[in-house]
């Protein structure tokens, strides 16, 4: 459906408005219908929406939805339909009496559906048991753990860090304290080139080249991302580097909210420092190819690049308090 | 007649003698629980004790053996060591004796079963007690009787369970003496004193409940009625001190403190009991429970009402089961509070904890239960529609019940999107990613409070038109007080839906603090929504009677399915918060070398649970069974219709 888009940033409201507007539009016109004395028979009703659910989260939602999902929403639907034509028992009569009719084959079409019911119903249910058994090629599904839980403590270039109370030395306010608040401040919304807060101060300017402090250290952690992640990770951080696309699965996506935005910043430092091979038991199957970048960087130049990713996705690391 | 007051003073006196003796014999082991005693006479703060400080003394400084110090591996205090290391075992018989069988099953079986009949004795005296309460308040004598009539029915169930509960209880010790000797016999040698006290409430406990059972007949009148009730109370007590001892274990068992590094006890029984996680799993165990025990009770009832032979049977089962459901749906709703609150001490404990649970390791099954309550929410939903079917009058409401199902289904579709979608890899790369572009955000927590307080606001809402079901409000401000509920429970949701959307573009931290607004809209419509709608139904026209009796069957098979989901939820918990110790016995105290120490499958969990679900619903139909078997040896005179009318056990909810 090109013509009415997904729009970034809105699609998950989208989706229920959509849904929500179309169920609306369907109880409107059934009601108008009935005001004529030609309303939909409950069972046809029921049938309809079922099939409009299943097809919307099928063709209308852009990535396709995984079947496991699908096959949730599509139980719970049927959950909620049943639920509905069966809320009052003057209802329920209504919505099974097509059924019955079928059942008791009240006429010679019913007794039509019935005998082909009874032919389709077991060759379906058979098909389904052979295709079942029917040996697959396909790799097997996997349940990954994308954010495994770290370690308690974790030694990085012979220095242990508790990963629960360890800070960012590099997010620091002017007078060089640690200071999550003055650094939150200071993150610039990349899409519109402002800051995320206002700061109070108009002579701050998050562009400055010769800007010293947490804006300086972002600078170089900016520098160290491009000579060494972006490959990977792109120049928007969202995993779509050149790279990119010769793994399976991609990089990760650090503009999406249920990446680094969930993360505390140590929990990143971890990842960042040990890579995929570093990944614990629970990390099965290990599906990260990132090296484990303490072998390259400095553990100055890991609390950087993990500070620089925050600042350019604009989200602000998970913290305690 | 003087002879006869007589023997009622007598009664009397010893009834408050008795009331007075189970009170002594409950304050006893409390007194004993206390750390002084407790530690075998050591002093509170942990010192040694006082005849051996005397010894000291007279021998001389000089001579004195130095007592050595341990640091609280949690509270960071300073004691002396007085117990022994924790085991370091190994994978041999001698540590883990074995069948040719996983001994963790057989003891998560054995554990399984017998917390499923703990929580529903533990439940059911609760409910005894208010519904007993409520019989002697009333001032409708008929209603006083079926209510009086209801309360024994409740604990004639229980009374089975009961036996039950402490076979398996025996049976789990056994199971813990020869499977993992080793680990037990640390267990037990720290926890000792509470061990014994344990057993002491017990037995008060059972004494307790035999009295209160056996003398229901004997104490039914004036001020021996009254000393029933307060019976009631005290067995509560003991029942729920029980259960905060037993809480101590698993407590310890996920973040230990009142040891050392070693595991060695520092003679501090307060800090062994008074754990990171104790409190919160109090809490969160006494709702359950109850929900638990409500669900049971209302399946019991359906049993008996699909069972039954005639419209006052039915009648009866009918609004039995309507109390029992209440009752636990009105500890359902708390309970998700209760839970997060239990989730955030454990990310406060051990943030890798948390994240094994929440985002990690066990986080699949989080969605399993997330379905679980969206079961139950659903169900109950469900049932009350079905129930507004009994009203004159409560037809007008089920016009609206596509909307209701709207809500639901989106607030349930959003509250079980997983955060780690199941797919192929085929299905990987098609999407471009780990992350869903569109899903991915219902995946997250700031859309699922939105998700869980919709379904509960949405459920508070059908509780007030079940209340109204055959009811007009008759006040003066009736027509404003409906416009205000209204636009309450609209302007409650669409809060509820922008805090949820507003918490994708603030940090995780604040985002957490915007659950507050999302919780109190959610309280306050049961609240205020409640209370309104009481005050509005205070005066009313009644549309006509509820015809108790005359429900659906299919909501009696709703009830069966809510209790189901309850036991299936509770299996699946206790595997969850047992599991997310991972391979330690005792957390980074005393590590698990058994050839099980592993994490089993989904799958194979889920089947377990499956099986431990069946196994409880088997036995407890056993005990059904037994209950309607004594019904029939002793029909009940309250059974019996109210002269001059139909059967209608209530004439209204609230």
């Amino acid at each position: 459906m090109t013509w009415l888009k997904l729009v970034e940033g809105y699609m998950p409201m989208q989706m229920i408005s959509e849904l929500g507007l179309s169920i609306l539009v369907f109880v409107l016109v059934n009601w108008a219908l009935h005001r004529s004395g030609m309303g939909i028979p409950k069972f046809w009703a029921g049938v309809g929406v079922f099939v409009f659910i299943q097809l919307y989260l099928k063709y209308r939602i852009y990535p396709p939805i995984p079947f496991s999902v699908r096959a949730i929403y599509g139980t719970v639907s049927a959950c909620g339909i049943f639920m509905w034509v069966s809320g009052s028992e003057k209802e329920w009569q209504e919505f099974k009496r097509p059924i019955l009719n079928v059942m008791d084959g009240i006429t010679n079409f019913h007794q039509s559906v019935r005998t082909a019911m009874l032919v389709v119903i077991p060759l379906a249910l058979g098909g389904f048991a052979y295709s079942s058994f029917l040996p697959s090629f396909e790799e097997p599904i996997e349940l990954r753990t994308v954010h495994p839980a770290p370690p308690a403590t974790t030694k990085v270039h012979g220095k242990t860090f508790v990963l629960q109370v360890v800070e960012n030395p590099y997010r620091v306010n002017a007078d060089g304290d640690y200071d999550q608040g003055y650094t939150d401040a200071r993150i610039v919304e990349q899409a519109m080139g402002r800051l995320m807060k206002d700061v109070n101060d108009p002579n701050y300017n998050p562009w400055d080249p010769n800007a010293d402090g947490y804006i300086k250290y972002v600078r170089e952690g900016g520098e160290i991302f491009f000579q060494n992640c972006h490959f990977c990770h792109g120049d928007n951080l969202n995993g779509r580097g050149l790279w990119a696309y010769a793994f399976n699965p991609i990089p990760a996506n650090f503009t999406d909210a249920g990446t680094i935005a969930q993360l505390q910043e140590t929990f990143v430092f971890w990842r960042v420092s040990k890579g995929g091979i570093g990944l614990p038991g629970e990390g099965f199957p290990w599906a990260s190819v990132m090296p484990p970048w303490e072998q390259h960087l400095t553990v100055d130049e890991i609390w950087k690049v993990v500070m620089f990713e925050y600042w350019h996705t604009g989200y602000y690391p998970r913290t305690w308090d | 007649m003087g002879r006869l007051m007589s023997r009622q003073t007598r009664k009397n006196i010893l009834a408050v003698s008795g009331l007075f003796a189970m009170g002594a014999m409950l304050v006893l082991p409390i007194l004993t629980a206390l750390p002084a005693l407790a530690a075998g006479g050591a002093s509170a703060t942990g010192g040694p004790p006082p005849d051996v400080v005397m010894a000291q003394e007279a021998e001389g400084e000089g001579e004195a053996e130095p007592v050595e110090v341990g640091r609280d591996v949690y509270y960071k205090t300073e004691g002396p060591v007085v117990g022994m290391p924790a085991p370091k075992t190994e994978d041999t018989e001698a540590f883990y004796p074995r069948y040719n069988f996983e001994s963790r099953v057989l003891l998560w079986v054995a554990n399984q079963q017998h917390l499923y009949y703990g929580s529903f004795v533990l439940a059911v005296p609760i409910f005894c007690m208010c519904i007993e309460f409520a019989g002697l308040i009333t001032k409708d004598k008929a209603m006083a009787k079926k209510y009086d009539q209801l309360a024994y029915d409740f604990i004639k169930i229980s009374l089975t369970a009961y036996s039950l509960t402490a076979i398996l209880g025996g049976i789990l010790i056994f199971t813990f003496l020869t499977l993992y000797p080793a680990f037990f016999g640390y267990l037990s040698s720290i926890f000792r004193p509470v061990m014994h006290i344990y057993a002491l409430m017990f037995v008060a406990e059972s004494g307790t409940l035999y009295i209160y059972y056996y003398g229901w007949d004997k104490m039914k009148e004036g001020m021996l009625k009254w000393l029933h009730a307060s019976m009631s109370v005290v067995l509560n007590v003991i029942g729920t001190v029980l259960m905060f001892l037993a809480n101590s274990w698993i407590g310890f068992m996920m973040s230990p403190a009142g040891v050392d590094e070693q595991g060695r006890y520092l003679g501090n029984i307060w800090h062994v009991i008074h754990t990171a996680l104790w409190n919160p799993l109090n809490v969160h165990r006494i709702l359950g429970n109850m929900a638990f025990g409500g669900g049971v009770v209302a399946a019991y009832a359906a049993y008996r009402f699909l069972s039954a032979k005639n419209d006052e049977e039915r009648a009866h089962y009918d609004w039995m089961g309507y109390i029992a459901m209440a009752l636990g749906v009105a500890f359902l709703i708390p309970l998700p509070f209760a839970g997060y609150w239990l989730m955030r001490e454990v990310y406060a404990y051990r943030q890798q904890m948390g994240i094994t649970l929440m985002g990690g390791l066990l986080a699949w099954l989080f969605i399993i239960q997330a379905t679980m309550i969206g079961i139950l929410f659903l169900t109950t939903n469900y049932y009350l529609w079905q129930a507004l079917g009994r009203m004159t009058g409560g037809e007008r409401f089920q016009r609206y019940i596509k909307y209701f199902v709207f809500i639901l289904v989106v607030g349930l579709l959003v509250f079980i999107t997983p955060h780690t979608i199941v797919m192929t890899p085929a299905e990987l790369k098609a999407m471009g990613g780990q992350q869903h572009p569109v899903l991915g955000n219902y995946g997250v927590m700031s859309a699922k409070n939105g998700g869980i307080n919709a379904i509960i606001m949405t459920t508070i809402a059908s509780f007030i038109w079940y209340q109204r079901g055959n009811r007009v409000p008759a006040v003066k401000w009736a027509k404003f007080g409906n416009i205000f509920l209204i636009t309450f429970f609209v302007v409650a949701h669409l809060n509820n839906i922008w805090v949820a959307c507003y918490g994708y573009f603030i940090p995780a931290n604040v985002r957490i603090g915007l659950s507050i607004p999302q919780v109190a809209g959610t309280l306050s419509c049961l609240f205020i929504g409640s209370a309104l709608n009481l005050a509005m139904l205070r005066q009313s026209r009644e549309l006509g009677p509820i015809r108790w009796g005359q429900i659906a069957p299919r909501s009696q098979y709703a009830l069966i399915m809510l209790a189901t989901a309850f036991t299936w939820m509770m299996g699946l918990m206790g595997y969850i918060r047992s599991s997310v110790r991972l391979f330690w016995h005792v957390n980074e105290i005393m590590r698990d070398n058994s050839p099980w120490a592993y994490t089993h499958t989904i799958g194979f969990g889920a089947n377990v649970i499956s099986f431990n679900v069946l196994f409880f619903w088997i036995t407890i139909l056993f005990v059904f069974w037994l209950g309607a078997l004594g019904a029939k040896k002793a029909p009940v005179p309250a059974m019996q219709p109210v002269p001059g009318g139909a059967p209608q056990p209530a004439t209204s909810h609230y």
